[in-house]
């Protein structure tokens, strides 16, 4: 395999950063008295793809040994890479500002908050396109896995800054919270895609037919099979959902219950990058 | 863009896998130890008179028209040379490895100390002085024809005018500069063993 775990991580984080932020600026607007949830949401936002960044320098050996050629990453703008980078990078200053002004002045822009969200949905979408424009691995599908990508993100993201929320500012959260629906809603919809995604690789035809096949064959019911059912299906997206259900059924806001469903809905986010990127099979040339 | 454009054309007829050119290649580009800029895929199989034979697939490197390596490369050290080739620039590759991810011919390596990414140049400090690359020289049975492709006097151009010869993943429509005689044929032909990269197991035989 071409990238591992570091990659995994790197995309992992991206979507966290990204969700978070979201979050972040969506509960500020629906609750301006709960700081805490927005400021972690936000702090979340920033240091998660601030680490992914420093984790893709990390894995870029020849850079890492050699800084000045980062320079050149801006050297072609056909590369989704090279957008990646310009993305990251105005997502990471526009980050930095908001957290700025939150700090210092007490409210931020919502006009900026809006520029925060459309940057934190670019990170997300962007990191599925990184991998869809190769035609090497049928399960790199676009457009399928960029909205994967964007809904995981947006998953784990809320989990991440809710369960930072709910550990600083119970209180804060309740007010912040969004509907219950919404918690119910993303494992379903994040199922659903990836039903589809896996149900187009494994009918690839041409070319893609046999990796296609071999790539979700080993997901389903080859190595990969325990990581994929019971970290990515059962713990990553069945628990969370079975919370949230039980959570609404109760009319219960959010509890210990909840926030396990939240670490949850993290170990399924870190189990789906790490699969797309490391049970990925290529097609051969013959 | 300059009128060279460099190809190289397989006869899979005239391959015996005796793996001459992966040796010659290493000499000549240093590659380091486990990468490959060529090799040779070997199987049995079983032709059309029920007889098992031996198969062999000489790859390396396509210099793609449309590479997919060079479109994603973020700071442009994969580049299309003056002479139609796919070249590597070291100074500028950062190792990440995209390149990699892109090619669907899975032709590329990165060297584990330096993190820089390699491949088949097609020799080009050879051609670049006029002569072929070094697994072309050794060839003990001439199944690797080199040449410029537009220059119609070419023994290649003269081949492949005569038309038959095919190229790996067609469907994909990326015009590579490498392509094969023979190739349909021999991917038609039942697999009766393992295939083999350079000696190793490279897909296990899951017949019988």
């Amino acid at each position: 395999m071409v990238w591992d775990a570091i990659i995994a991580a790197y995309l992992f984080l991206a979507g966290v950063g990204a969700g978070s932020f979201a979050f972040a600026a969506l509960a500020g607007w629906r609750a301006p008295e709960a700081r805490k949830v927005k400021m972690a949401g936000m702090v979340i936002g920033l240091v998660a793809v601030a680490l992914g960044t420093v984790m893709l320098i990390f894995d870029a050996k020849a850079g890492f040994q050699d800084p000045l050629k980062f320079l050149l990453l801006l050297s072609n703008f056909g590369s989704v890479m090279t957008w990646g980078v310009v993305i990251l990078s105005v997502f990471l200053v526009v980050a930095f500002v908001e957290i700025l002004l939150y700090w210092r002045t007490g409210k931020t822009p919502r006009a900026l908050d809006w520029v925060g969200i459309v940057l934190a949905l670019c990170v997300a979408t962007y990191t599925g396109v990184l991998l869809g424009v190769c035609p090497s691995y049928p399960l790199w599908n676009l457009p399928l896995l960029p909205i994967l990508f964007v809904v995981s993100a947006t998953a784990t993201g809320f989990a991440a800054a809710e369960l930072a929320g709910y550990a600083l500012d119970r209180a804060g959260l309740e007010k912040a919270e969004l509907p219950a629906v919404v918690g119910i809603a993303l494992p379903v919809v994040e199922m659903a895609v990836a039903a589809v995604l896996l149900l187009v690789t494994a009918n690839a035809g041409g070319v893609s037919a046999a990796a296609g096949a071999a790539t979700v064959a080993g997901l389903v019911g080859g190595a990969w099979a325990p990581a994929f059912w019971g970290l990515f299906i059962v713990v990553g997206l069945a628990a969370p959902l079975a919370i949230a259900l039980a959570a609404r059924a109760r009319k219960q806001g959010a509890s210990a219950l909840s926030a396990l469903g939240w670490a949850c809905v993290l170990i399924g986010g870190f189990t789906l990058r790490y699969l797309v990127v490391l049970a990925a099979v290529p097609i051969v040339a013959y | 863009m300059s009128d060279i454009r460099l190809g190289m054309l397989i006869d899979l007829s005239r391959c015996v896998g005796c793996n001459a050119c992966a040796v010659a290649c290493k000499q000549e580009n240093g590659v380091p130890l486990g990468k490959f800029n060529t090799w040779i895929e070997s199987w049995d199989v079983v032709d059309g008179s029920g007889r098992v034979r031996r198969a062999n697939l000489p790859r390396l490197c396509n210099h793609c028209t449309d590479a997919p390596c060079v479109d994603v490369c973020p700071t442009g050290a994969s580049f299309h040379a003056e002479d139609g080739t796919v070249q590597i620039d070291p100074d500028k590759c950062i190792g990440c490895k995209y390149c990699m991810a892109a090619c669907p011919y899975s032709m590329r390596w990165c060297d584990d100390e330096t993190g820089i990414v390699g491949k088949c140049t097609f020799c080009h400090t050879r051609t670049a002085n006029g002569m072929d690359p070094a697994c072309v020289n050794t060839c003990i049975s001439s199944a690797r024809i080199f040449g410029d492709l537009n220059d119609p006097d070419s023994e290649i151009a003269k081949r492949v005018a005569a038309g038959g010869d095919e190229v790996l993943l067609a469907e994909l429509n990326l015009r590579p500069h490498v392509s094969y005689r023979g190739l349909e044929e021999t991917q038609a032909m039942e697999a009766a063993s393992a295939k083999h990269k350079g000696g190793n197991v490279y897909e296990p035989y899951e017949g019988r």
